[in-house]
């Protein structure tokens, strides 16, 4: 299990009762959570559960009632600047549709931290170190639109941990991976909790929650329905009551990365 | 040296010749004898000024373009495509009228006409380009773009006929607007000059700063927003300076359509989508396209509008980019 920072640190991220409304659809009602620095915690529910609506608010992207803390400060009283350098966010798909290398849109990252004395040679190494990170560097020169869906990814990845944010938002990030890149996106979340980062990931594999996941929060129609440990949240009784589902106790087969 | 690193300032390097190629030739061609002594050095005067008149409209047509690209995240967004040249063109109009039917006799001796038609420009740019986001907001269909800029030129164009309509009363007024909606070059003098320079030079320049923005922009708005990028302040600044820049343009040069959409479009194959490449590269390229238009513009016996040409060549450039677009829904 991840190390836990000193007691004394504010939370990573604290939400309470945050209310979302769009074009009069209410899409997450009193939505109540924290998270701390050295975790990874889950977002899991059915399609429409609000899970894409809670990672934007936390960015600061829609608008909200409630209150969102990041570090300790409310979300309103940070620049876009500031918001940038506390919090990054990984979408499930990029807008970008220019071809530009692979190595430029990983220094997009940069931006919050860039002033026209910035040192290009270390803005340089934190960019190479983001690609080595995704296991990209080869790619630094490619088109960004010549990648395949998987490949954008981990681009994408890589853009987020350029930014050196402490929080690290990601929408269904292994959606488009092979399983041997999503268990390194997994191996790579775990490495940055160990340095103290706080990892809030939207999930709908309950299995990969149940076992890369510290804590976990169960929406449904924006409503919080179980919060806590992954084991318990992912448990019989709230899982049919989101999902429907029965729990399967079947043998299945299982794989892992090899230990480096 | 990797070919992307050697062929950017080889771009740059090119364009600077062509630069001065432009000029050389704007200087030696054209109607009227260079070899007759008399008439040399007023024909060189008339002719350089021309030239770098229609060299600041060009590049602000141009990097207007850019701007309005970047910020719409549209390579068939131009200021004329989009209605803020027609805004501008009805601004001068505008102007002309306020500043002929009511001011001239009372403030002639304090205000500069030039001045007074480059802040109705400005002021008819910005609003057009309000207009326009007020109604597209942040939906990225191109033919709702598109429509609307059309329906946006078209208003505007109307009501400037209307205005010219009005005018018709006083044969000076008159004129004077129909003089300012044609358009062109042909009559530009230094005075021109000194008014298209500041406005050209500061567009370029905060254009230029706004490279990094409008390149984290190509990711849309909310990735821009969350990798630290004011997306209100980039619209505010896209406004603000897309109309300077038109109206520097359309003050001196008139209502010239399409340089804004054929330039950078021809460029990005050679710099790249990066707007710190493509600002200044669209500077010294759209300059030089509307001065070598210029001087086709002056070969026949009887001169053509300057309009016309750029239409010619820009129509079929635009027709291209559409069909494209709608085969590959990519950008550049």
């Amino acid at each position: 299990m991840a190390e836990r920072p000193p007691t004394s640190e504010p939370c990573a991220v604290s939400v309470r009762g945050v209310h979302v409304t769009l074009r009069k659809h209410v899409a997450l009602r009193d939505v109540t959570f924290e998270a701390t620095y050295g975790t990874i915690t889950a977002v899991l529910g059915p399609n429409g559960a609000g899970k894409t609506t809670l990672l934007k608010s936390m960015m600061g992207l829609l608008p909200y009632a409630g209150a969102i803390e990041i570090g300790g400060v409310e979300l309103g009283a940070l620049s876009y600047r500031q918001r940038a350098e506390r919090l990054a966010y990984v979408p499930q798909r990029s807008a970008l549709d220019a071809p530009l290398s692979v190595a430029t849109v990983v220094g997009h990252g940069r931006y919050a931290h860039q002033t026209r004395l910035s040192l290009i040679p270390e803005e340089r190494r934190t960019i190479e170190r983001a690609l080595a990170a995704t296991d990209i560097a080869d790619l630094a020169e490619r088109s960004y639109l010549d990648l395949s869906d998987g490949e954008q990814r981990r681009v994408l990845v890589a853009r987020a941990l350029a930014t050196g944010a402490r929080v690290l938002l990601l929408d269904e990030p292994t959606a488009s991976l092979d399983i041997s890149h999503a268990l390194a996106l997994f191996r790579l979340l775990r490495r940055l909790t160990q340095d103290g980062m706080c990892v809030i990931i939207v999930l709908h594999d309950l299995n990969d929650a149940l076992s890369f996941t510290d804590r976990a929060i169960l929406l449904d129609r924006g409503l919080v329905v179980a919060q806590g440990a992954t084991g318990e949240v992912i448990a019989e009784q709230p899982i049919r009551q989101v999902y429907g589902l029965e729990p399967s106790t079947e043998p299945r087969l299982c794989f892992r990365l090899p230990e480096p | 040296m990797s070919q992307r690193t050697l062929r950017i300032p080889l771009a740059f390097g090119a364009l600077f010749v062509l630069s001065v190629a432009a000029f050389i030739a704007g200087l030696l061609i054209g109607q009227g004898d260079l070899g007759d002594p008399r008439l040399r050095d007023t024909l060189l005067d008339l002719r350089l000024s021309r030239a770098a008149v229609a060299y600041l409209a060009g590049a602000a047509h141009a990097v207007g373009g850019v701007l309005v690209q970047g910020f719409f995240r549209n390579p068939l967004a131009s200021p004329s495509i989009l209605g803020t040249t027609a805004g501008a063109s009805l601004g001068g109009q505008l102007a002309i009228m306020v500043f002929n039917l009511f001011l001239a006799s009372t403030l002639a001796g304090y205000i500069v006409p030039e001045m007074f038609l480059s802040v109705g420009c400005m002021v008819g740019a910005a609003a057009s380009l309000i207009l326009l986001m007020a109604i597209v907001g942040r939906r990225r269909d191109l033919i709702f773009l598109l429509l609307t800029g059309f329906i946006l030129s078209s208003l505007f164009l109307s009501v400037g006929s209307f205005l010219f309509a009005l005018a018709q009363d006083s044969w000076e007024l008159s004129r004077a607007v129909v003089a300012f909606s044609f358009g062109g070059v042909a009559g530009s003098g230094p005075r021109q000059v000194a008014f298209a320079l500041p406005l050209v030079v500061s567009g370029v320049v905060v254009a230029s700063l706004l490279s990094k923005r409008l390149d984290l922009l190509l990711s849309g708005e909310d990735e821009a927003q969350s990798l630290g990028v004011n997306v209100d302040d980039v619209r505010f600044m896209c406004i603000l300076w897309t109309s300077v820049l038109t109206a520097g343009a359309v003050s001196v040069g008139g209502n010239v359509a399409f340089v804004g959409l054929v330039v950078p479009h021809a460029l990005r194959p050679i710099v790249g989508v990066e707007h710190r490449f493509l600002v200044p590269a669209s500077a010294l390229a759209g300059g030089c396209f509307l001065v070598l238009c210029d001087i086709v513009s002056r070969l026949p016996q009887h001169e053509i509008p300057l309009g016309v040409v750029t239409g010619l060549v820009g129509a079929p450039v635009f027709l291209l980019l559409l069909v494209r677009a709608r085969r590959r829904g990519t950008y550049g």
